[in-house]
C-alpha cells in the first residue's frame, strides 16, 4: 500500500477541551478518501492539523512517506498539500486571476497575460471556463468551488483536502464536482473529502474513516460497508425510526405570499414574483443553492427589507403593512442564518439574550417593565428545550460553542407559541440527534396550529424533515410536483420543464 | 500671468506633501491597518530632518534621519496594533500625541535661535517623485506579488493566511513604506518652509488621510484629491482680501473653500468608494 498520508495518535486540546484524542488516518495515494463524522467530531480540526493551520498537541504524521511537521500552511503547501475550507478562501474583492495566484505567484513581478494563459490552460484541462479579470464576488457557489480546485492545481497540490465541498452545491453541481475529482485522482492526485453526506461517500469514495466525539472509530473500504452501518458508526447508536407525522390534508392557508418581489443588495430583484402558500400545521422546505433569494425572502417576511411589490398574508392580516414589532406580536419567529451576527449578542448573558425579540411580550414584560424573574425562567426553559450545554444562565453567550448557541436560538424561537416559524438552516452546527430534536420541536408547534418555512442548502435534510418542498432558483419560486431528488435538483438549477 | 504661475507653484508646494503622506497612508490602510497617525509621523520627521541637517550640515543625512524616525514610529504602530492587538485608533492617537510632545521638546531643547541658513535637497526632486509616485504604486499593486498580497491582506487577512500569506509580515512591510513616505512628506514640508516652526505639519496628516478616503483608497484618485486640495488652498490664499463679484468675503469663509471645493469637485467624479474589507481586522 502506498500511503499519501499517515497520521498516528493525533491529539489536540483547546484549553481544557479535548477536541481530538488518539486519532489515526491513513490515506492511500491516488484515491478519494472520505472523512465522516458529526458536527464537532473533529474532522475539520484533524484536517487543519494536516494543513499546518493549527498544531497537534500529540501524535505524528507522515506525508508521502516522509515525516512531516508543518509550522504553518505555507509549509504544508510546499509539501504538496492543499485545502479547500468549507467557507471558501476566495477573497471577493480580488479578481478570479488574483485569487488563483495569491500565495503562489509566479514571481516578484506578475505578467498578467502569461498568468492568464496558464490559468486558462489549467481550466481547460478540467473543462472549466472563467472570466479571469472578473471580480470573484460575481462567482456562483459552484464557480467558487471550481476556482478553489484550480487554486489547488495552480499550487501543484498532490494531496487535496476538501471540507464539505458540496455543502453549497446543487445535486447536479455536486456530481460534476466528483467527476472532476475522479479525473484528478486518475491523474495521480489524492483527495480527502470531509463530509456528512453518506450517499456521496457510498457513490464516490474508496475508503472511509469515521470520527466521533474527537475519537477514531473505524476505517474501512466503502465497498465493505453500507449507509445504515455508517450512520450508526457516526452517531454511536442505532438510528431511531423517523417520527411519524400526519399533516391535515385540507388545512386552511396560514401564509399566502402573492407576487412578491424583493430588491437584493445590488439593486436587482432578488425575489421575483414569488407566489406560494403554507398551510396550518405544515413544514415547508425551501430548497435551492446559496444566494437564490432565500435570504431576501426571509427578510421580506420578517420586515427587515422592503417589498418592491406583492403581498404577504398571514391568517387575515396583511403582514407587509405591519412593523417588525407587530409581526413578532402576531407570532413570527426567526431562527436566523448567522447566529453570531443576527441571532444573539455574544457579550450578553444567556438570560439577556433570552428576551431578544420577545422583550415586549408577557410574561417577559409587564407593561414596559422587564420581569427579571420571568426572563430568568424563560432562559432556563429555552436552554433546557434542546439541551444547550452552558456554564450558567448568567454566563455570556460567547462562552457557548456554535452548536449550543444554535440550540438556544432554536429554543427561543419556539418559546411563547409561535404562529409562523422561519428557520434558516436550523440544523447548522448541530449533530444528528440535535437536528432531530429541533425538527421535533417545530413539529410540536405545528400540531398546535403553527406553520414553518425552512431554508436549507442540504436537500437531503429537507427531504427528510419537510412535508413539502418548494424551490428557489435565481429568485424564482417553483413548486416541483414530486419529492424525487433528481426532479428537485433540476428545479434548483432551473432546467425543470 | 504672474498670478497663474503663483497658483501653479502654490498647488505643487501645498499638494506634494499631501500626496506623499496620503500614499503613505495608502500602504497602511490597504494592508488593513487603520492609520490616523500620518500626522505624528510627518511631525516627528520634520523636527528630525531640521535638527540632524543642521547638526551635520548634510541634508541627505538629515532627510535619512527624518525617514528613520518616521519608520520607527510606524513600526511602533505595527507593534501595538498587530502584536498587542491594541485598537488602531488608540494607537494612532498615542503616536500623534507622542510625536507632538517629542517634536516640541526637541525643538525647545536643541534649536539654536540664532540659526541662519538651512541646507536642503532640491525641492524639484521631491516634487517630481511625489507626482510620479501614485503611478508607480498603481503599477506596483497590479503587477507584483507584493502588491497582490497587500490588497489580499487588507481585504481578508484570515483567508490570505490560509493561502500561505503572512498578514503580519505584509503589514509590517506596508507600515515601513508608510513610514518612508511620511518621512519624505515631513522632509518636504520643512524644506519648503526653510525653517522649523512649532507644530508645522498643522493637521496636514489628517488632510492626507481624508484625501486617501475621498480617493477611495486608490492611488490615482488620491493623487487627484491631493492636487485639488492644494489648488483650492492656494486659490483661497490668492483670493483672500480681494473682491469677488463685488463682495469681499471674510477670511474665515475663504479658509473653508479648499475643503468644500475639494469635496464637491471630487464627490461626483470619483464614483463609488469601497473601503478595504479587512480594514481594522486583526
Amino acid at each position: 500500500m502506498n500511503l499519501a498520508v499517515r497520521m498516528r495518535g493525533i491529539g489536540k486540546s483547546f484549553g481544557a477541551v479535548r477536541a481530538l484524542d488518539e486519532v489515526h488516518l491513513e490515506v492511500e495515494a491516488g484515491t478519494i478518501h472520505a472523512l465522516v463524522g458529526e458536527n464537532g467530531a473533529g474532522k475539520t480540526t484533524l484536517m487543519r492539523i494536516l494543513y499546518g493551520a493549527i498544531h497537534a498537541t500529540d501524535g505524528t504524521f507522515e506525508v508521502k512517506g516522509q515525516p512531516a511537521k508543518f509550522r504553518n500552511s505555507a509549509g504544508a503547501i510546499r509539501a504538496g498539500i492543499g485545502m479547500v475550507s468549507q467557507h471558501y478562501s476566495i477573497i471577493p474583492d480580488l479578481s478570479c486571476l488574483d485569487n488563483l495566484m495569491l500565495g503562489a505567484e509566479p514571481g516578484w513581478t506578475i505578467d498578467k497575460r502569461v498568468a492568464e494563459q496558464r490559468a486558462t490552460e489549467l481550466a481547460q484541462r478540467m473543462g472549466f471556463e472563467f472570466d479571469w479579470s472578473a471580480e470573484a464576488s460575481t462567482l456562483s457557489p459552484a464557480g467558487a468551488q471550481k476556482l478553489e480546485i484550480l487554486k489547488l492545481l495552480w499550487r501543484k497540490a498532490e494531496i487535496m483536502i476538501l471540507d464539505e465541498p458540496t455543502a453549497m452545491l446543487s445535486p447536479a453541481d455536486s456530481d460534476a464536482l466528483y467527476g472532476s475529482l475522479k479525473q484528478l485522482v486518475a491523474d495521480g492526485a489524492t483527495v480527502i473529502v470531509v463530509t456528512h453526506r453518506l450517499p456521496e461517500v457510498m457513490q464516490h469514495c474508496r475508503d472511509v474513516t469515521v470520527l466521533r466525539g474527537g475519537k477514531f472509530i473505524t476505517a474501512k473500504p466503502v465497498a465493505e460497508t453500507n449507509p445504515a452501518e455508517l450512520a450508526e458508526l457516526i452517531v454511536g447508536h442505532a438510528m431511531p425510526a423517523p417520527s411519524v407525522r400526519s399533516v391535515p390534508d385540507n388545512a386552511e392557508d396560514l401564509l399566502r405570499v402573492v407576487n412578491l418581489t424583493v430588491a437584493g443588495h445590488r439593486g436587482d430583484d432578488a425575489v421575483k414574483s414569488a407566489t406560494f402558500a403554507l398551510h396550518k400545521g405544515e413544514v415547508v422546505g425551501i430548497a435551492g443553492v446559496d444566494g437564490s433569494g432565500q435570504r431576501e425572502l426571509f427578510q421580506a417576511l420578517m420586515g427587515t427589507s422592503k417589498l418592491r411589490h406583492g403581498e404577504i398574508i398571514l391568517g387575515n392580516w396583511s403582514l407587509h403593512e405591519h412593523s417588525i414589532a407587530e409581526r413578532l406580536r402576531m407570532g413570527l419567529r426567526l431562527i436566523p442564518e448567522d447566529r453570531h451576527e443576527e441571532g444573539v449578542i455574544e457579550e450578553w448573558s444567556l438570560e439577556l439574550n433570552a428576551a431578544l425579540g420577545l422583550q415586549r411580550f408577557p410574561p417577559l414584560a409587564v407593561g414596559t417593565i422587564v420581569n427579571d424573574e420571568a426572563r430568568h425562567q424563560a432562559a432556563n426553559e429555552m436552554a433546557r428545550r434542546f439541551n444547550t450545554k452552558h456554564g450558567g444562565i448568567r454566563q455570556p453567550m460567547s462562552s457557548l460553542s456554535g452548536g449550543n448557541q444554535q440550540r438556544f436560538v432554536a429554543g427561543r424561537a419556539l418559546f411563547l407559541t409561535p404562529r409562523l416559524i422561519l428557520a434558516f438552516q436550523p440544523a447548522r452546527g448541530l449533530d444528528i440527534d440535535a437536528t432531530r430534536h429541533v425538527y421535533d420541536g417545530i413539529y410540536e408547534e405545528c400540531e398546535k396550529g403553527a406553520g414553518a418555512l425552512v431554508v436549507s442548502f442540504d436537500l437531503d435534510e429537507l427531504l427528510q424533515f419537510c412535508d413539502r418542498i418548494i424551490v428557489m432558483n435565481g429568485g424564482v419560486v417553483t413548486q416541483p410536483n414530486s419529492r424525487d431528488r433528481a426532479v428537485i435538483g433540476r428545479h434548483m438549477v432551473g432546467v425543470a420543464s | 500671468m504672474n498670478d497663474l504661475r503663483l497658483l501653479l507653484e502654490g498647488t505643487v508646494i501645498l499638494g506634494t506633501p499631501l500626496i506623499l503622506a496620503a500614499i503613505g497612508g495608502y500602504f497602511s490602510e490597504r494592508s488593513g491597518v487603520i492609520n490616523i497617525a500620518l500626522e505624528g509621523k510627518m511631525l516627528i520627521a520634520t523636527i528630525t530632518v531640521w535638527l540632524v541637517t543642521i547638526a551635520t550640515g548634510q541634508p541627505v543625512i538629515g532627510v535619512a534621519a527624518g525617514i528613520g524616525a518616521s519608520i520607527l514610529f510606524s513600526m511602533f504602530h505595527w507593534l501595538l496594533t498587530q502584536r498587542y492587538s491594541l485598537d488602531p485608533i488608540v494607537s494612532g492617537m498615542a503616536i500623534n500625541a507622542i510625536a507632538f510632545g517629542a517634536a516640541n521638546f526637541l525643538d525647545k531643547r536643541f534649536t539654536d535661535p540664532d540659526q541662519a541658513g538651512f541646507p536642503k535637497l532640491p525641492l524639484m526632486a521631491f516634487w517630481v517623485f511625489a507626482l510620479v509616485l501614485p503611478f508607480l504604486v498603481w503599477l506596483y499593486v497590479r503587477h507584483t506579488r507584493g502588491g497582490l498580497r497587500l490588497l489580499a491582506v487588507g481585504s481578508d487577512p484570515e483567508k490570505a493566511r490560509q493561502m500561505g500569506v503572512f498578514p503580519q509580515r505584509t503589514r509590517l512591510m506596508a507600515l515601513i513604506a508608510t513610514g518612508v513616505l511620511c518621512g519624505l512628506a515631513g522632509a518636504l514640508i520643512v524644506s519648503n518652509a526653510g525653517s522649523y516652526v512649532d507644530n508645522m505639519t498643522a493637521g496636514r496628516g489628517f488632510i492626507a488621510l481624508a484625501a486617501l478616503i475621498l480617493g477611495g483608497w486608490r492611488p490615482l484618485p488620491t493623487l487627484a484629491a491631493c492636487i485639488a486640495f492644494g489648488f483650492f488652498y492656494q486659490l483661497q490664499i490668492q483670493l483672500q482680501g480681494t473682491q469677488v463679484l463685488g463682495i469681499s468675503a471674510p477670511r474665515e469663509l475663504w479658509l473653508c473653500l479648499p475643503y468644500i471645493a475639494t469635496l464637491v469637485a471630487l464627490a461626483g467624479l470619483l464614483g463609488r468608494n469601497r473601503t478595504p474589507a479587512g480594514l481594522g481586522k486583526p
